[in-house]
């Protein structure tokens, strides 16, 4: 989240597109009802009429996979009719900017791609810049070659009846909503889009991402009170593994791995640290070599110096890419030999599962850690397995659950919030932490008698006690940091031994550990500040600075620096993030994107400090399948691209081998959560209150469907697609309607994932028919749109 | 210190249907606080997601879902339903052996030692809320007791607790004023009448929608107190007192009972542990 979960109280609107709150985020509701208390408007958008649908003030269809024809069409409305925050837009974001002459788009492709390894080379994707290497710039905003125009031309295409035609949303549905959402350009209006996996589990679900940002960007809405694109994390904890590492492509706080190519450390800082020409940028990933060396310090302490790279060599490099969909091709193939599941379900979560679940029976070991016994560590037993033809070893470890352990827990607001041990575990279950422990004190003694290459091992810096359960504080002291010798930072002069109060304090010549920058700041030399409860809050805003930790240190809001005009002054004087007090030479309220003052200064930096040249992207080179979001049907669609004759995203994860048919599968199928159940459903479809609730794997589908497939509420019907085939009860529900699509009527069919064959509730799992096809940046499965057929019966009628 | 010395009036819930989600918290909420088995259900039993059915011995709330056509919008609603503790309520007048009373908190609660198993209070209630324990070889009756043991120890009731967004509990008084205030800010956004206000005489369960009572299928019940239309028709009507007193030999009714008490009691023992442990967590 740019913003976290109390500010969504002062948003004038609120867009849940890709989420659905109520249901996912229940809690979240508490501060959208507040917003619509103040007069505020929720807007539901989303294929189903759902919980969150039923709280809105408006609602619009659209078919699962075209977010950005919505967007699109949503831009082109805000610049065709002039709705831009213009003081925001020109001097915040990247829209004055102009452009290389050799960008272009033509017919779906952006310029640069190749087709051989349907991947873009992106020289032409850059800045045109003076001899000094600053940006050339058009303040007017007429420059054919700058931004805004080229943004303009391009989504021009977007016109309301073509986005219509492609998302099938009702026209005056769509028209209503747009003028709705596009009315909080005025600096005194505000307006927040809630994502989540609805986004995000597309071939496209960066773009989709991107096209929100772009949208708030123009309306001037990102960094201020009530705005920001707000991703609802899924998992009470999600935030905080991403923050520490959980993607095979980032190491704690978002440093890049290494790649075989960053042969020593010199290579890997230069070339992963941006540099910028522009002194007016703050450049903050200029300061990567001090973070870096900080992690390599807490990784292998005292044997990290500076002769030895800081033990640069140590770090596994990485020479391809290891996202979800690949690691589980590799599985398949025999790949791995063991495989360790922490609180995770491969077999029900993942997609098309089946293959996966074979792909288990090709492992020596398997070791499971769960509260449960989950469907991924009994999967020998699955229907249609051969337990004699499986010779994997498999070990279940009961872990603690949350309330059995203490530690830190990140929200999706960027808050890590300290939690105590409320009871003992039960039985030998034991916390992940101190499962870690053991395994790495018994690998240090493995490698030290005769490990082929121990120093990775054995010079682990790994202090945590003697005690079966780690000193939890320890870590969390480590993840700050301390200083590893007495030193002068900045003028101040630290101890050896002492806490680093800031990220700032990090030096790149071993004098400071820290095993998460991000998180520095988080156990200061004043305590633990993740343990901080106080509820003062006195800009009456709920920001609440006293209650917990927020990183990055503790702002609340990030990109503050935007929400104020050129001279420090709050765009909305009602409802101030930041101001900038002239008499004391301060900014007031929340932490400040830094603490340089306003932009109508000298010595400023420009707001947007993570990125080199210090702007909002509208035009993002960075991405893998162009700077402008495009739309593109899903992988597997029911319908021909109307906008332009690529069909789908050409830089997507698509196996070599993939293959659909949308005669035998015409129906739109996509996958979501209820209330009532959680994620692969260990944690739910064991507790009988809750099985109570929702007994059975169910599928939705509309009245016209039913009718037309002989089905009523509560048959049994076998789902199918070309990966496979499921059954579920069925629920007929007027809240699933079909939808026009190109002058064509398609069919949507509904269905929650949560179910598996194993635990007191049993059902098929909707990952079956998913296809392992994934986003062309992250690699994220495409869960939420694929086709399917439905008919009558169980799969054994 | 209970809640109703220090009000002086007794409490009320108010429950905004325009605000709840139908996440079913309180429901989980209710039968976690009052250690009730989970039943077994089979797809669902109504429109939407419900389930259960209904309220029944082993729950004491259910969210009630509709899901409908209306000018071509679609309507999804959530209608918690619960002991709607009435001011004057049929069941305390009807029990002939005063299991039932109304207590100055605003919660009308149930005395298992004292009830014969009679029914009337079944018969009696307007919203059809206490049940029998048909399962049970000795049943009693059972109904949501406004978590009366949690508001003793200046505890809101569970339900209340665990809802994210649409509940509110205290003073009767301050309950209907917030409704009325809400009513009057968002005139647009609700039907204008707090269900609960004048029903049956008035009852300390409050609520606020959308759309109109009868669509959400609200029990519609007269505005007096319904003891004035239930006691003297029960009266008059000797012979079920008669049949259910004479129908079970009254020695072997309460040696069976007092076992089955002292059973209750053990459980209910245990089950206090827990609420302890919950009470100061909930405090904290
Ligand atoms: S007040 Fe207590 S007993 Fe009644 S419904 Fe709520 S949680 Fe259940
Ligand atoms: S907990 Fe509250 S919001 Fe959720 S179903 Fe119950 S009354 Fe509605």
């Amino acid at each position: 989240m740019t913003n976290h979960w109390i500010d969504i109280q002062h948003s004038d609107v609120i867009m849940c597109i890709g989420s659905n709150p109520a249901e996912n985020h229940p809690v979240s509701f508490k501060y959208i009802d507040k917003a619509k208390d103040n007069g505020g408007k929720l807007i539901s958008v989303d294929p189903r009429f759902t919980r969150t649908s039923a709280k809105a003030d408006m609602y619009a269809q659209l078919r699962p996979g075209t977010d950005i024809a919505f967007l699109g069409g949503m831009i082109n409305y805000v610049l065709n009719n002039d709705l831009i925050h213009k003081e925001y837009v020109v001097n915040y974001t990247n829209a004055a900017f102009l452009i290389s002459d050799d960008f272009e788009f033509n017919e779906g492709l952006f310029s640069g791609f190749d087709k051989g390894s349907s991947s873009y080379s992106k020289e032409s994707w850059a800045y045109q810049k003076d001899e000094n290497g600053m940006i050339l710039r058009d303040d007017n905003l007429k420059d054919p070659r700058c931004v805004y125009q080229l943004m303009k031309k391009h989504y021009s295409r977007y016109t309301p009846e073509k986005v219509c035609d492609i998302t099938g949303t009702d026209l005056n549905n769509y028209l209503q909503l747009v003028k709705t959402f596009c009315s909080t350009g005025r600096p005194d209006k505000s307006a927040t889009i809630m994502y989540a996996m609805g986004t995000t589990q597309h071939t496209v679900g960066t773009q989709n991402v991107r096209s929100y940002a772009m949208l708030q960007l123009l309306l001037g809405n990102v960094g201020i009170a009530g705005g920001g694109i707000n991703a609802l994390r899924g998992e009470s904890n999600v935030q905080g593994s991403t923050d520490y590492a959980i993607l095979y492509h980032i190491l704690p706080g978002y440093l890049k791995v290494p790649t075989h190519t960053n042969t020593d450390l010199q290579a890997y800082l230069k070339k992963w640290t941006p540099t910028t020409d522009d002194p007016q940028s703050a450049n903050w990933w200029g300061n990567t070599p001090k973070y870096m060396v900080s992690l390599l310090k807490a990784y292998w302490g005292e044997a990290a110096t500076a002769e030895n790279d800081f033990c640069y060599d140590y770090l596994p490099k990485r020479s391809g890419n290891y996202s979800y969909i690949k690691l589980m091709e590799r599985l398949q193939l025999g790949g791995f030999e063991g495989l360790i599941n922490m609180g995770t379900n491969p077999i029900v979560g993942g997609p098309d599962v089946q293959q996966i679940a074979k792909g288990l029976d090709k492992l020596k070991w398997m070791v499971s850690v769960d509260l449960w016994e989950t469907e991924t560590s009994v999967f020998w037993r699955r229907p249609g397995a051969d337990p004699k033809t499986i010779d994997t070893e498999v070990f279940l470890l009961p872990a603690a659950s949350s309330i059995e352990k203490e530690g830190s827990i990140s929200n999706s607001g960027r808050w890590a919030q300290w939690r105590y041990q409320a009871i003992k575990p039960v039985g030998d279950a034991k916390s992940d932490a101190a499962m870690l422990d053991m395994w790495v004190k018994e690998l240090k003694k493995l490698y030290a008698e005769d490990g082929v290459f121990p120093g990775p091992i054995t010079d682990l810096a790994w202090d945590y006690g003697h005690e079966e359960e780690p000193d939890i504080d320890k870590v969390a002291r480590e993840c700050n940091g301390f200083f590893t010798r007495d030193t002068e930072v900045k003028g101040k002069r630290f101890k050896k031994g002492e806490q680093v109060p800031s990220f700032a304090y990090l030096k790149d010549d071993g004098s400071t550990v820290s095993g998460n920058w991000l998180y520095c700041g988080s156990y200061t030399e004043k305590g633990n500040m993740m343990k901080r409860r106080g509820l003062e809050d006195p800009g009456g805003m709920g920001a609440y600075h006293n209650w917990s930790w927020c990183w990055p240190v503790n702002r609340r809001i990030l990109y503050n620096r935007a929400s104020v005009d050129l001279d420090g002054k709050s765009f909305n004087q009602q409802k101030p993030v930041i101001s900038w007090n002239r008499a004391t030479r301060k900014w007031e309220g929340d932490v400040p994107d830094g603490g340089w003052p306003p932009m109508n200064e000298p010595g400023t930096k420009s707001p947007f400090i993570m990125i080199p040249e210090g702007y909002g992207r509208l035009f993002a080179a960075g991405l893998a399948d162009g700077p402008f979001p495009e739309h593109y049907e899903p992988v597997e669609s029911p319908v021909d691209n109307c906008m332009t004759a690529q069909q789908c995203n050409p830089a997507a994860m698509i196996p070599a081998d993939f293959f659909s048919d949308s005669d035998k599968y015409p129906y739109v199928g996509s996958t979501y959560r209820v209330t009532e159940h959680w994620q692969a459903g260990a944690m739910t479809r064991n507790l009988p209150w809750l099985v109570e609730l929702v007994p059975d794997m169910f599928v939705e589908i509309g009245t016209t469907l039913a009718k037309a497939k002989g089905l009523k509420n509560g048959d049994m019907a076998t789902i199918t697609s070309a990966r496979g085939a499921i059954e579920a009860r069925v629920l007929v529900t007027p809240r699933i309607k079909p939808l026009v699509v190109s002058g064509k009527t398609v069919e949507q069919v509904g269905m929650i994932w949560h179910f598996g064959f194993n635990g007191l509730a049993k059902g098929s799992s909707a990952n079956v028919l998913t296809a392992a096809v994934g986003d062309a940046n992250t690699g994220i499965p495409e869960s939420k749109a694929f086709l399917c057929d439905i008919r009558k019966g169980g799969m054994k009628s | 210190m209970s809640r109703a010395t220090i009000s002086g009036e007794p409490d009320a819930f108010l429950i905004d249907l325009t605000k709840c989600t139908g996440c079913r918290g309180c429901m989980v909420a209710c039968k976690q606080w009052n250690q009730l088995p989970a039943e077994e259900t089979d797809f669902f039993s109504g429109e939407g997601y419900q389930n259960p059915k209904e309220m029944s011995e082993n729950t004491y709330t259910v969210i009630k879902f509709r899901e409908f056509e209306k000018n071509g919008h679609s309507i999804f609603s959530f209608y918690k339903e619960m002991c709607m503790h009435c001011d004057d309520p049929a069941c305390v007048s009807v029990c002939p052996v005063n299991a039932f009373h109304k207590t100055p908190e605003g919660p009308v609660i149930y005395d298992a030692k004292v009830c014969i198993g009679c029914r009337f209070c079944m018969i009696g209630c307007p919203f059809d809320v206490p049940k029998y324990e048909w399962s049970k070889k000795l049943p009693l009756v059972r109904k949501c007791d406004g978590c009366y043991s949690r508001i003793k120890a200046d505890l809101k009731p569970a339900c209340v607790t665990a809802c994210p967004s649409a509940m509110e509990y205290g003073p009767r008084s301050q309950m209907v004023q917030i409704a009325e205030e809400r009513l009057k800010r968002h005139p647009d956004h609700y039907i204008n009448t707090i269900y609960g206000k004048d029903e049956a005489g008035g009852t300390s369960v409050l609520y606020l929608s959308s759309e109109p009572y009868e669509e959400l299928r609200f029990p519609s019940v007269p505005e007096r107190p319904l003891p004035s239309y239930t006691w003297p028709a029960l009266r008059l009507v000797p012979g079920i007192f008669a049949t259910v007193v004479t129908g079970l030999t009254a020695l072997t009714l309460f040696n069976h009972r007092k076992e089955r008490l002292e059973r209750e009691r053990n459980k209910e023992k245990e089950a206090e542990q827990q609420r302890t442990v919950q009470a100061e967590e909930d405090k904290s």
